[in-house]
């Protein structure tokens, strides 16, 4: 069989690659050099570059971030981790006022190689301070690359491709994804920015999962298999850059949108993607595109409600039967 | 009393009346008219920015002028090295001039031409001159916390370079700006924070908003060194700044110096905002009868280190420098690139092209149950 690692570990090992690769790679988050190690993504890594390259730091998220951006400015190419994206939050004024508009207000001068890695909670009661991806946020931001990777596969070659890149990337991370594992190559590879990948080939309906969502989708396309609807699942991977064309190229063959987004319904990436395909080939659709999200409301904490607000396989099915119908 | 009390307050600095404490120890007549040369350029570089602004219609950007408080950055700029990178806020053509960035491309980008500094994009609070390692940000402490990370970059590569950072009184009412005194004193970075304190934040006074009108005493609990000066005074400028930067290149950091000083223009641009009433007819007296350049005018001839002629001399190579500056950006073409996409983003990654190559994936089996979370 093929050599598999979670996706924690594929964070792990991407991480350790980059610092092997170029020792301008340093590590900075709030219990980084600790065992535990952000969910064992960085378990391992102070004992082999030491705490020069691995630094924990005080629990201030702007500073950490701006630190960050400066340590880029001198030739540093830093890897930035967040627990939650919640706290990531008091970070806002460096990444939206600053990092992002770098390069463009210095008229392509100067450079900020930063990579943000984010987790997002689900589940065992994260609550609303513990559980909001705001990839969105980020994506709406002029300047920025935003990964949602899905797989393990997938977030070692894009982190790879981002610690040694030149544009500040940020990662939101599915926490429930971290102890899936894939087929994962053992030698550092790249996964490129803004290419989509067909997960699932298909001709009744196109479905675009983010993140999270795409094992969900991939369930709910098998499922459907029985019921003779064949579903493609598209994963869009990055949100910025947006393969436009391969979700259209899908679309332009299903005629059917239906979008998965695990984030809230208004103003999001769902709608972004439905959009995108509505001006290039709205025309050719042949059903009205859905989008399948949170609510409009903020993550419960009891266990009674938790499975009612995150949409699951069946209410993919749900809208996926109603695309075709 | 025409020396500063060691403890400083706007309150109270009025009572010096005439400042007649310019003393020229550790500084000889080369060093002096360094300093003279650099507070007049800038003075008549605002000056003439000021004046031209509104009959040209040029400048159309907002611009926070810094006249009466040319002795920090002249100091600065004779103790900083160009591998040093320095950080400034919304006014920052003292800095930009005190990083040894050129006249002529600050001029080029206040005109929105291709040539300045930022091509037309930043503008002058947000200008930047990667080549001086300058950089400024019309965002209130936000260059305060990339310059902590710039002396981060430095302690990683124990270097002898150091971080500046310089802004107004007005950027420690933000939390940022406690963020970076935390942090800097914890790992001792080599960082120098320069307050120009003027008292207001726009109309603000400081003590609208902050129980003390000093930042010193409030900062040397995180482990930051602090120091007050009178920041009028350019010889005691450049002593006090020159004794912390050279302990800052010997690993003796982090240092905070807070100049009181005093802008005489309105907060931003040529129009007069003396209706909104925030400062007093005599605090404006006492900080224009304490010029910087005038009170080490004054110093230099009684040394006989300048006379009329030599002042002239130095004014005529002043006035043809931004007149022919002038006559640059005015003469510069406007940008007309509108290629957004390579604006804003970098698509070259020559590093990753280098050293990564391509490896097949397989199928991901989707079966598998999400990870069972625990209680953090
Ligand atoms: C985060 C932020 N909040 C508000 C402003 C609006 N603003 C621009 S300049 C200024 C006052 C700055 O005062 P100070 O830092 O003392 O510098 P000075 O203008 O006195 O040189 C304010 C509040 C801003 N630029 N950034
Ligand atoms: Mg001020």
């Amino acid at each position: 069989m093929a050599r598999q690692l979670s996706y924690a570990n594929a964070i792990l090992e991407a991480t350790d690659q980059a610092m092997a690769l170029c020792d301008k790679v340093v590590v900075l988050g709030q219990l980084v050099d600790t065992q535990s190690g952000i969910f064992g993504t960085t378990t391992g890594l102070v004992t082999k570059y030491g705490t020069e390259r691995v630094q924990d730091f005080p629990v201030a998220e702007n500073l950490m971030t701006a630190t960050a951006m400066g340590a880029a400015l001198t030739g540093l190419r830093p890897v930035v981790c967040h627990q939650r994206l919640d706290f990531m939050i008091y970070s806002l004024d460096a990444i939206t006022n600053w990092l992002a508009l770098w390069r463009f207000k210095s008229n392509g001068k100067s450079a900020m190689p930063v990579t943000i890695r984010t987790i997002v909670g689900k589940g065992w009661g994260q609550g609303p301070q513990h559980s909001k991806s705001l990839h969105a946020w980020f994506a709406h931001l002029p300047g920025l690359r935003v990964a949602v990777p899905s797989t393990a596969y997938d977030i070692k070659g894009l982190l790879l491709e981002s610690i040694l890149g030149e544009t500040p990337t940020i990662f939101v991370e599915g926490r429930g994804l971290y102890s899936m594992t894939d087929h994962v190559p053992e030698q550092p590879y790249r996964v490129r920015f803004g290419q989509a990948v067909v997960r699932r080939h298909g001709r009744d309906v196109t479905l675009v999962a983010i993140g999270s969502m795409v094992p969900i989708a991939l369930r709910a396309a098998t499922l459907l298999e029985k019921e003779g609807i064949d579903v493609e699942v598209l994963d869009p991977r990055t949100l910025t850059p947006l393969d436009r064309h391969s979700i259209c190229q899908s679309v332009a063959k299903t005629r059917r949108l239906v979008v998965a987004d695990p984030a809230w319904h208004s103003f999001g990436a769902a709608a972004e993607i439905i959009t995108s395909v509505s001006e290039e080939i709205g025309d050719q659709l042949r059903a009205k595109p859905i989008r399948v999200t949170l609510p409009d409301s903020h993550t419960p904490m009891s266990m009674a409600l938790e499975p009612r607000y995150y949409p699951a396989d069946d209410d993919l099915v749900v809208a996926l039967k109603q695309a075709v119908s | 009393m025409n020396a500063a009390p060691s403890r400083l307050s706007h309150r109270t600095i009025t009572q010096i009346g005439r400042y007649e404490a310019v003393d020229l120890h550790g500084i000889d007549k080369d060093l002096a008219l360094t300093l003279y040369s650099q507070m007049l350029r800038l003075r008549r570089t605002e000056e003439a920015l000021h004046r031209e602004y509104h009959p040209a219609e040029e400048m159309r950007c907002p611009i926070h002028f810094c006249i009466g408080q040319e002795a920090v950055p002249a100091a600065l700029s004779a103790l900083v090295r160009p591998d040093d990178f320095m950080f400034s806020h919304h006014r920052s053509h003292g800095y930009y001039f005190a990083k040894g960035a050129p006249m002529r491309e600050l001029f080029a980008e206040i005109y929105g031409r291709e040539t300045g500094a930022n091509g037309g994009k930043a503008g002058s609070q947000d200008i930047s001159h990667s080549g001086s390692h300058f950089y400024s940000g019309a965002i209130l402490a936000g260059a305060v916390s990339i310059a902590v990370g710039a002396a981060f970059g430095f302690q990683h590569a124990k270097t002898r370079q150091i971080s500046i950072s310089g802004f107004g009184e007005g950027a420690t009412d933000e939390g940022a700006f406690w963020e970076a005194m935390n942090y800097s004193g914890k790992k001792r970075l080599p960082i120098l924070f320069v307050i120009e304190n003027n008292r207001y934040a726009t109309f603000s006074d400081q003590l609208k908003r902050q129980a003390e009108d000093n930042i010193v005493e409030r900062v040397t609990p995180f482990g930051v060194r602090a120091t007050q000066i009178f920041g009028n005074d350019v010889a005691l400028a450049w002593r006090t700044l020159h004794t912390e930067i050279s302990r800052l290149r010997e690993g003796d950091g982090p240092v905070l110096v807070e100049a009181y000083t005093y802008r005489w223009n309105s907060h931003v641009g040529p129009e007069d905002d003396s209706a909104n009433a925030y400062r007093s007819g005599d605090e404006i007296a006492f900080w224009k009868t304490n010029c910087p350049i005038a009170l080490f005018e004054n110093k230099l001839r009684l040394q006989h280190w300048l006379n009329d002629d030599e002042k002239d001399a130095i004014e005529q190579e002043i006035a043809g420098e931004i007149a022919a500056n002038f006559q640059f950006a005015k003469d510069s073409a406007f940008p007309t690139d509108t290629d957004w996409h390579r604006m804003t983003y970098e698509d070259a990654s020559p590093l990753a092209d280098a050293l990564l190559g391509t490896a097949a994936g397989g199928n991901f089996d989707h079966y598998q149950a999400d990870a069972k979370l625990g209680p953090y």
